[in-house]
């Protein structure tokens, strides 16, 4: 079925200094975080601060993108961009950036199961943006 | 807490739909309601604290509402902070009365989310640009259902609750809501329609849900001084916590946060206790912000009233019912109520303030002396916690 639903909001700050390398590694296949050169903390969303030391010396590092599934819901209610129902998850990733909500893709909901493995992969929605997905890791 | 602060008075209508009348209306009303329970004019209004007015007047509502009424108060703000902004008016009219520059305060909140609201209208931009553009925003449905959802699951997964736990506390709030002539939702409802009724985000149902809705309601903050002089049962307030625990539902800081436990509510119940010098026990009736059911059931565990899991038996047993161990959201609750988000914490406040004063009909929960009300603002990180009292 193919649907006339864009199926994604834009997001606020594709063109913002500190966060158009996250948008342009999606398009790469590349799932990236940022680094304190000061504190060495690594965190998620990127923004311009390191939430810990507040410095701004940051740089860009890439995960391996597997993580455990934390919990699910099937979403039967959303804004008019997106097509109903749709599965989202919340990942606890390990390499310690806490955790990511995203669209679960190519599985069914009484396939997910709390604390299994799971991995992002990428789907184009616009030639210009790209957005993580995340699936069960066989 | 030295140099006490009651609240004197109160006023309300009923929440609903109000696409007619103007949020400026919908306060004049409840004030003038407030005004009258407390037994003071208008001319004795020293502070006029209010919720966000957010897509209306811009920060000027206060300023339009003294023109209105044609009053001089020596105070004015509007507060703002996500869903706790009515508790956050109460808090400062409190610290104006106790640092001794005013006497009486009214503070109030006037919504209508039904025509102009911040939630309104899912497809509008405002839903989604509170989310974190990079983590959030493309990929989640707008508004917050998908993150209590998640919570839902996962209280479901640890302590072995079921749908129909949450949809008992549903039923319980219907029950309570039938004789709140406040409420929203007074038709009587059960178990099998809440687990039968349409999915929104699973687990949660549509009458697991809290309705977005009109509302407005006014309280009289008074010194303790001027209460004795014009109220035969001032209700004071006697603890106070707040706390905020950074992020929420979606940690970025680690993943060892729980989804089905939340620092914010245990640490600002703790203060809140503490500074009444009480105990959970102690307190005889309690209004929670629980926007979806199965928050019903968590949020007494925080606050301290049940060990974790423990609200499953609980909530079969009766035990929050208006007779048994802590009666909790006798008005019906935000599900049964109707919640119109910034003036929510008006309403819990005020079903407590009837409850002490032995108002609340056929829901008086006998002898209580002491009530907790509980909001939040964010997703179950921004918590605050109120102790109420009567001598």
């Amino acid at each position: 079925m193919i649907s006339e639903k864009p199926n994604f909001l834009w997001p606020t700050n594709i063109d913002h200094a500190a966060t158009k390398e996250f948008w342009e590694g999606l398009q790469r296949r590349q799932f990236l975080v940022k680094k304190c050169h000061r504190c060495g903390e690594i965190f998620f969303p990127p923004r311009s601060h390191c939430p810990h030391c507040l410095g701004n010396d940051l740089e860009w590092v890439e995960l391996n993108g597997k993580g455990t599934l934390h919990s699910w819901t099937e979403v039967n209610i959303a804004g008019p961009e997106f097509d109903t129902p749709f599965l989202l998850g919340l990942v606890d990733l390990p390499q310690g950036i806490g955790r990511i909500v995203a669209k679960i893709v190519e599985a069914e909901a009484h396939q997910l199961k709390i604390g299994m493995p799971v991995k992002i992969i990428y789907a184009d929605v616009h030639k210009d943006l790209s957005l993580y997905r995340i699936t069960i890791d066989q | 807490m030295k140099n006490r602060v009651a609240i004197i008075g109160h006023g309300a209508i009923k929440i609903g739909k109000y696409p007619d009348r103007a949020e400026s209306e919908l306060a004049m009303e409840v004030i003038r309601l407030a005004l009258e329970d407390a037994n003071i004019s208008k001319e004795q209004i020293d502070g006029l604290f209010t919720t966000p007015d957010l897509l209306g007047n811009i920060g000027l509502q206060t300023n339009q509402l003294c023109e209105y009424m044609r009053i001089t108060p020596k105070l004015m703000a509007e507060v703002c902070c996500g869903a706790i902004a009515g508790g956050l008016a109460i808090r400062h009219a409190m610290n104006e009365i106790t640092l001794g520059r005013i006497h009486t305060a009214v503070c109030y909140g006037a919504e209508r989310e039904s025509s102009i609201g911040w939630f309104k209208d899912f497809g509008s931009e405002t839903g989604s640009t509170m989310l974190e553009p990079v983590a959030l925003q493309p990929y989640g449905s707008r508004g917050v259902i998908w993150a209590y959802a998640l919570s839902a699951r996962h209280y479901m997964h640890e302590t072995g609750a079921q749908e129909e736990h949450f949809a008992l506390a549903a039923v319980r709030n219907r029950s309570n809501a039938m004789d709140n002539p406040l409420a929203a939702f007074t038709a009587p409802i059960t178990m099998e329609e809440v687990m039968k009724s349409r999915q929104l985000s699973s687990p949660l149902k549509l009458l697991d849900s809290a309705a977005s809705l009109d509302g407005a309601a006014a309280v009289v903050v008074a010194s303790e001084e001027f209460a004795q002089k014009v109220c035969d049962k001032p209700v004071y307030i006697t603890g106070w916590g707040q706390y905020h625990d950074n992020s929420c539902f979606v940690p970025t800081d680690g993943c060892s946060k729980s989804l089905s436990s939340f620092v914010s509510t245990k640490q600002a119940a703790e203060e809140a206790f503490k500074t009444a010098n009480i105990t959970p026990d102690d307190v005889d009736v309690a209004e929670i912000y629980a926007p979806f059911s199965p928050h019903e059931l968590m949020i007494p565990e925080d606050i301290g009233w049940f060990n974790k899991g423990g609200m499953i038996t609980a909530i079969e047993k009766g035990d929050t019912e208006i007779g048994g161990k802590i009666p909790i959201n006798t008005d019906g609750g935000l599900l049964s109520r109707g919640h119109p988000w910034a003036v929510t914490p008006f309403y819990e406040t005020i079903a407590i303030v009837k409850q002490l004063r032995g108002e609340a009909g056929k829901n008086q929960v006998d002898g209580a002396r002491i009530g907790l009300m509980h909001c939040e603002g964010g997703m179950l990180n921004n918590a605050l916690v109120i102790i109420l009292k009567t001598d």
